[in-house]
């Protein structure tokens, strides 16, 4: 699987288009921005997020795959700036909202609280994905007809508002987990250096997918 | 390797090849084995054979962003940004968009490899002969001018291409896509099969669906080892499973001895010579010290890539041409050519859960044209061929509201079912308003012009695109697959990297910068045989045709060495 397909597995999975994909073309982040949204505790709480997404089961999870770092390079570096403020204001939502569902941090939670409460999350995301998308069509519709009235060079790409920061952080985990080393060799099978083509290998329902 | 760094000592040659990409790999090592000392010069920095593949081992964890692109990067490459090529695994294999600015009238996305093997290194390897129809359809049709050479012209270089370059693929019989000199096919899995079955039952035989031919190896030459189906061509290839400049065509010219390279060298014109009517030689910049040196040849080869060829002729003999040498015939620059693609349709192979593949072939399935030829009549010219394959992706469909160790299960098994998708590559005319032009007003990192374009598609290839999707859906339907869907992603021309045209082939010096040689008419002894001689385009990716025409010249160029006739 390369890497096109798997932003489309994500896609798929999170019902949002990848955020900083292949074909996000814009570029409006000056250069050289801090880090600033992200402290060692906020990694090991973005660990904690990503191992409740993809948990250690026979094989290891996210955190082994160090997924709290990967979110903080991949926002840092790949995100436009609206994307990563998102971001990182989620981090601050994510603790209230835990606070409000189960009176305490996220990291106070044990696994079954974490679990449910970022279900919880995934349902929130939904709806605010929906609104978002349906607020943008008529705002993307606006600037495709607004582009269509300028010569090209001065057409410019139509940003929507950010995906709601769960998805961003499911997104990353999926993304982050199965292009990591445990993650490609270990959940999945991989062979650096194939050797050979075999187009009609029995398979067995339930065997691990290629990487 | 013999680099040319005292260039003050050694300034004279038989022959200087100008770039190193596929035409200009394919010159210096014809010209050199044959015997004549030749300069390669490349604009760009060398990279050498494995050395300086810097991805080719890299896994995807060991990019920072997994192979995406940053922020940096997209504001950093304003072209390259616009299609897949810009993203984290070969960075260095791209023109620096900024150092090498061109201006745009109408959009025209210009993906450029600017170092020693030029886009040799990442070109996709698909490799397919021209058909007889591809060299007559221009006279047949009435359109631009008629090609001075046929197929049959074509077909010997063909063959001595192929077995240098090691094309895999399988031999058809068809008129459509002549056959070469293969090396065996790689394989099509088994949803691959049974839609070529089914396609090739319901069109009674008159569509086929084939392996990619691709330079993949598929054995051992000529020191190369053959393809170890890695799919990661485009970083380079440790083991030479693919044919480059630095995997064949180089290391042949350099076991001549017979042979200097010269990176960083920027030619900024072709020496002229008013009176004896010939090139003396080039002037080049070097692209790290700025300094300016001159280089004398009997002949030269310029293979600077379609656009950059031109760009050199525009800029010679000025004096005598003030649009340039070549351009007495009023087209140079004019008929620029891409293949216009990203249209076409892909939908689910039922019936093969208990198949799985292993390995990953650098090749996909190649469906060769089937409109406007023999009976078959459309309300536009010319035709288009399918590229894709068939693949067994990772489930992408989970319940809602599903996380945790059953997500994390159920994304790492195989889908249920195979998926099959095709991409339609159509011909685009050759329209004398489709041009190039010098724009002084902008200049590069070094002080040069640069250029400006003006280019489309016009009415033929929109009527096209319609049934480049269409009959995606049609074939795909036909052939019995489920949840068939259409796309076109949009095209702007250039997105193709096939540029073709600007200093086009023909019988009349009037109507043609090139003769059947591929010598300039204005200066004989200049040799133009990279994408810029293209009179046509036909659909089929054109790469084959540069190594096949630039061989033929070199052998007609030293043979008329030989007589004193250049």
């Amino acid at each position: 699987m390369n890497r096109r397909e798997l932003l489309k597995q994500i896609a798929l999975v999170t019902g949002a288009v990848v955020v900083g994909g292949d074909f996000f073309i814009t570029g409006c982040k000056q250069t050289g921005k801090s880090e600033a949204g992200f402290t060692p505790s906020t990694i090991g709480l973005l660990d904690e997020v990503g191992e409740t997404i993809i948990p250690a089961t026979t094989t290891p999870g996210a955190k082994a795959a160090k997924i709290g770092e990967f979110m903080k390079v991949m926002v840092t570096d790949c995100y436009t700036e609206k994307q990563e403020v998102a971001f990182t204001n989620g981090l601050v939502s994510l603790e209230e909202a835990c606070e409000t569902m189960h009176g305490k941090r996220f990291l106070e939670c044990d696994a079954t609280e974490r679990k449910a409460f970022l279900l919880s999350l995934e349902k929130e995301a939904k709806e605010f994905n929906q609104k978002r998308d349906e607020d943008d069509k008529l705002k993307k519709e606006n600037h495709q007809q607004a582009n269509d009235k300028l010569a090209w060079k001065d057409q410019t790409e139509f940003e929507g508002n950010p995906s709601h920061y769960y998805t961003m952080m499911k997104q990353l985990t999926l993304l982050g987990f199965f292009s990591s080393e445990t993650g490609m060799t270990e959940t999945l099978r991989y062979a650096a250096v194939p050797g050979r083509y075999d187009g009609a290998v029995p398979y067995t329902k339930g065997e691990k997918a290629w990487a | 390797m013999n680099l040319n760094i005292d260039a003050q000592e050694q300034n004279t040659y038989d022959a200087i090849v100008i770039g190193s990409g596929i035409s200009g790999g394919w010159a210096a090592k014809e010209l050199t084995e044959k015997g004549l000392k030749v300069l390669m010069l490349e604009r760009g920095r060398n990279i050498e054979h494995i050395k300086d593949y810097t991805t080719a081992t890299k896994e995807a964890w060991e990019f920072p962003h997994r192979g995406g692109r940053t922020q940096q990067m997209i504001n950093d490459y304003p072209v390259l940004k616009r299609d897949y090529p810009l993203n984290e695994t070969v960075l260095d294999l791209w023109v620096k968009d900024k150092e090498c600015p061109y201006t745009e009238v109408k959009r025209f996305d210009w993906f450029r490899g600017y170092h020693v093997g030029g886009r040799s290194l990442t070109w996709g390897r698909q490799s397919y002969r021209f058909n007889k129809w591809d060299f007559e359809a221009n006279a047949r049709e009435g359109i631009a001018v008629d090609w001075p050479i046929r197929y049959e012209d074509m077909a010997p270089w063909y063959s001595y291409a192929e077995k240098f370059a090691g094309i895999q693929g399988s031999k058809e019989g068809l008129d459509v896509l002549p056959d070469g000199d293969f090396m065996p096919a790689m394989e099509l899995n088994c949803a691959e099969k049974e839609v070529k079955k089914r396609m090739e039952a319901h069109y009674k035989g008159k569509r086929h669906l084939m392996i990619g031919r691709s330079a993949n190896l598929t054995q051992p030459h000529n020191n190369r080892t053959n393809c170890q189906y890695r799919n990661r061509c485009w970083r380079g290839c440790p083991f030479g499973g693919y044919f480059s400049t630095q995997s064949a065509t180089l290391p042949a010219a350099m076991k001549t001895g017979n042979l200097t390279l010269r990176p960083f060298s920027i030619v900024t014109q072709i020496l002229y010579d008013k009176d004896k009517k010939k090139a003396t030689g080039v002037q080049i910049l070097d692209a790290e010290t700025n300094q300016t040196y001159e280089f004398k040849s009997k002949i030269v080869f310029l293979c600077a890539s379609a656009l950059n060829s031109t760009w050199v002729l525009m800029n010679s003999a000025t004096d005598v041409w003030a649009d340039g040498l070549g351009s007495s015939s009023g087209e140079l620059g004019h008929n620029v050519m891409d293949h216009h693609f990203r249209v076409g349709a892909g939908g689910t192979v039922e019936g093969f859960s208990d198949k799985y593949e292993y390995g990953r072939r650098p090749t996909g399935i190649y469906i060769p044209r089937f409109r406007n030829v023999y009976d078959d009549k459309r309300d536009y010219l010319r035709g288009f061929g399918y590229q894709g394959g068939a693949g067994r992706g990772r489930v992408s469909e989970v319940a809602e509201m599903m996380i945790g160790a059953e997500l994390k299960e159920a994304l790492s098994v195989p889908k249920d079912d195979w998926s099959f998708s095709i991409t339609a590559f159509g011909e685009m005319l050759p329209y004398h308003e489709n041009k190039i032009a010098l724009d002084k007003n902008v200049k590069d990192k070094w002080g040069l012009p640069v250029l400006s374009f003006d280019v489309e598609i016009k009415e033929n290839e929109k009527k096209m695109r319609i049934d480049m999707m269409n009959d995606a859906k049609e074939m795909l339907e036909a052939s019995g697959l489920k949840d068939v869907n259409t796309y076109d992603r949009g095209y702007a021309v250039g997105m193709g990297i096939h540029e073709m045209g600007t200093a086009r082939m023909g019988r009349d010096p009037k109507t043609s910068v090139l003769n059947k040689h591929n010598q300039v008419w204005d200066a004989p002894n200049i040799f133009v045989t990279d994408g810029a001689c293209m009179t046509s385009a036909s659909c089929v990716n054109p790469s084959l045709t540069y190594m096949a025409m630039t061989a033929r010249a070199a052998d007609y160029a030293v043979n008329e060495l030989k007589k004193q006739n250049l």
